[in-house]
């Protein structure tokens, strides 16, 4: 006979993995709600503004059914009141690597020359600064999740802008 | 058994941290707490029979509040339970709505567990038994159960008392609820393999 006051042995440890399993199965946790999660603590503590997506819907990973692979496209434009970013993506370059199809290079424009454009993925953030033109690159990023906060750094009254994430 | 300086650490440890090191200004180390605990919560959240829309609200407002009061909270270390607190309490505000029968720390006893049809059709023969033995549990085990199984061994006294269980109710000792499941489960031929 076992009681509730022996310790906890391996057969209510699988026992638990069942129960896991189970409500795993049953009730899964939505596969886009962490990242959605980061997305609004993110918003929140920049007290940025959110840019709205422009074009192609589909490249978007919030939406309403999370069962649907965003599809990848070349280009993609989001707009704030202050600013507007234009992004698209492709391989990396493959100068020195063998693994360059694992990578993904992006060029942007943003309607703000020497503006900070961070690039959040699964791996951290890279930053670049735009040039004259506005325009930037971001070499070697993973494939996967991204989103951008756009902040000038010339102009302490602007505030962050944020965009949705999409996938590159 | 009791963790050895060898074992693994729990979810809570890695979540602490994980908190204490965004405390300490390594902002991207957030993401990796809200990895880490999110499927707890989650099922923290539904087991409270709040609809799936109210709990993902709670979890991110649990979170929200955790970055505004960062440098308030006393015990880093123990973020997993307050953030369970919380997103209980989140929960039964949000399904309370306009209505304010209850002081906002008056937090209700969750409900037997509720799986919709659809999802209970998804189930295997074996998911299945086990469903209706979990379902012979009294609602406060149920949710004990549902809710530690998505954590670590080390981590199921700190749950259990943020879910508001007496302290003893597990870990380290079996406790009633892991007793019931193992004698219910034990006595259907069903069951055993």
């Amino acid at each position: 006979m076992t009681s509730h006051t022996d310790a906890i042995d391996a057969r209510d440890i699988a026992n638990l993995h069942h129960v896991r399993d189970l409500f795993g199965h049953a009730d899964p946790v939505p596969s886009d709600l962490a990242e959605r999660i980061k997305f609004a603590i993110t918003v929140h503590a920049l007290h940025a503004e959110v840019a709205e997506l422009m074009d192609s819907a589909l490249l978007t990973t919030r939406g309403a059914d999370a069962k649907v692979e965003p599809t990848p496209t070349d280009s993609v434009t989001f707009t704030a009141a202050s600013v507007s970013l234009m992004v698209s993506s492709g391989p990396a370059d493959s100068d020195d690597t063998d693994d360059a199809d694992d990578r993904v290079r992006v060029d942007g424009w943003v309607t703000t020359p020497g503006a900070q454009i961070e690039a959040v993925t699964t791996e951290g953030s890279s930053r670049v600064i735009s040039d004259a033109n506005g325009r930037f690159v971001l070499d070697d990023l993973p494939h996967g999740p991204v989103h951008f906060v756009v902040t000038d750094p010339g102009n302490e009254d602007m505030r962050p802008v944020i965009t949705p994430t999409i996938q590159i | 058994m009791t963790p050895t300086p060898t074992a693994p650490d729990g979810l809570g440890t890695r979540a602490g941290k994980a908190f204490a090191a965004y405390r300490a200004g390594e902002r991207e180390r957030l993401s990796e707490l809200v990895d880490l605990v999110t499927p707890v919560l989650w099922n923290a959240a539904r087991s409270q029979g709040g609809a799936p829309a109210t709990c993902e609200d709670a979890i991110q407002t649990a979170f929200l509040q955790l970055v505004d009061r960062a440098d308030s909270i006393n015990e880093p270390a123990a973020v997993l339970g307050w953030l369970v607190v919380v997103v209980k309490r989140e929960v039964w505000r949000l399904a309370r709505g306009a209505r304010r029968e209850f002081g906002v720390e008056e937090v209700p006893e969750a409900p037997a567990q509720q799986l919709d049809p659809e999802a209970q059709s998804i189930l295997s023969e074996r998911q299945r038994v086990l469903w209706t033995h979990v379902s012979t549990l009294s609602p406060r085990c149920q949710e004990l159960l549902r809710v530690i199984a998505f954590a670590d061994r080390p981590d199921y006294a700190a749950i259990a008392e943020s879910l508001g269980m007496p302290v003893g109710s597990i870990g380290p000792t079996r406790g009633r609820c892991l007793q019931k499941l193992r004698t219910t489960l034990g006595t259907d031929p069903g069951w055993a393999v």
